[in-house]
């Protein structure tokens, strides 16, 4: 694209776009999909930022609100989705990184609730925890207490205490 | 575990080339879909709004003792409805089978047309509209007397010279042609402001997605 309202305004945050889009699917494909479906969705309530936040704030908002909504439709309606179909080996190439510990560190956050997912992205990604309350819509002493439980269970998850 | 999660998080991040954008090929299928799909549903509702109005209008003006306005604005409305009914037809018509730039030229081409006759029919409907409200106030309730014409009267006791046509003070003709004409000449004017008050916002992101695409197939 050229330097239109994408190049300008979604491509600066694609970095994070694209790291809450991978923990919120499990191919390519869908990562591919949650991806588009987030700038279509930016670029279509672009109108409604108010600036009362950051644009970068109201990014990551709206990246995690259709995320979660996309993987809850798709739980309703997984027919809906062909790349449940692909072959297992394929979805597994697909979904895999270079590094191998960040490959086995996004597998477990993707064993988290749909919320905590949200919540340990913008941890991860240095937000303080009155940033990450102001994205998820709580307090940040609930934030807090929500990041210790999430990190000790992904350090259960990647130890292999937990399946 | 040997390393933290904020290590392997960001570790890995710095390595790998996970955070190369895929394309969003897609994206202005998607972007003119919704622009048109949301100007159709908007003027199906700007549609039935106004047939309601024209409805609504009738026994109100006929309780207030004017029904000759809301006589007047039912009719007009509802030709206005019926031609843009019309036009709507031919909105469902343009082809959804091209692609992203053919669509919106299309749509864009259709939108031209509508406004081009929609400002011929502004030039009719606003002295209308004017003519209707003249028409209600001065003849009043069917069958009763009408206040036009007592005000004439009055006007006749007052100023005696004063020149009557048809039944009409000469001035408040002349006055009543010239808002007549104003109303036709600066019609066009007043839709478009109409116009950009409800799909103003879209029509912006219409020449946006039109002019993103054009500097793109430039730089192919």
């Amino acid at each position: 694209m050229s330097s239109d309202f994408y190049t300008s305004s979604i491509l600066p945050y694609a970095g994070i776009i694209i790291k809450i889009c991978r923990a919120y699917t499990n191919t390519q494909e869908d990562f591919e999909d949650y991806y588009q479906e987030v700038s279509f969705q930016i670029w279509k309530s672009k109108d409604n930022f108010k600036a009362q936040s950051e644009w970068s704030t109201w990014v990551y908002r709206l990246s995690l609100n259709v995320c979660m909504t996309l993987l809850k439709k798709k739980k309703n309606n997984p027919q809906h989705f062909a790349s449940d179909y692909l072959p297992e080996e394929l979805t597994e190439d697909s979904k895999a990184f270079a590094d191998e510990s960040l490959t086995q560190l996004y597998d477990a956050i993707r064993q988290l609730s749909e919320l905590d997912r949200g919540v340990i992205l913008l941890y991860l990604e240095e937000k303080s925890y009155q940033e990450i309350a102001d994205i998820i819509g709580t307090s940040a002493n609930n934030i807090g207490v929500r990041i210790k439980r999430i990190k000790e269970r992904l350090k259960k998850i990647l130890d292999g205490k937990v399946n | 575990m040997e390393k933290s999660i904020e290590t392997i998080w960001k570790e890995g991040f710095l390595r790998s080339d996970a955070l190369i954008a895929p394309k969003v090929i897609d994206l202005y299928n998607k972007k003119s879909t919704h622009i048109v799909d949301k100007f159709t549903r908007m003027f199906k509702i700007n549609l039935i709004g106004i047939v309601a109005f024209s409805i609504f209008i009738v026994p109100i003006s006929y309780l207030v003792k004017i029904p000759y306005l809301g006589i007047g604005m039912f009719i007009i409305m509802n030709i206005l409805v019926m031609i843009n009914y019309k036009l709507l037809k031919g909105l469902k018509k343009i082809d959804k089978n091209v692609n992203s730039y053919q669509y919106l030229t299309s749509f864009d081409k259709w939108m031209k047309e509508q406004i081009t006759i929609n400002t011929k029919i502004a030039r009719v409907m606003y002295p209308w509209i004017f003519i209707s409200m003249v028409a209600g106030f001065w003849f009043g309730p069917f069958g009763g007397e009408a206040p036009g014409e007592r005000l004439v009267t009055e006007l006749l006791i007052q100023f005696p010279d004063m020149v009557v046509v048809f039944g009409f003070p000469l001035y408040g003709l002349i006055g009543g042609f010239i808002i007549i004409l104003l109303l036709a000449y600066f019609a066009g004017r007043i839709y478009r402001f109409d116009l950009n008050l409800v799909y103003g916002r879209v029509l912006k992101k219409l020449e946006e997605i039109i002019t993103d695409i054009e500097s793109l197939k430039a730089t192919d």
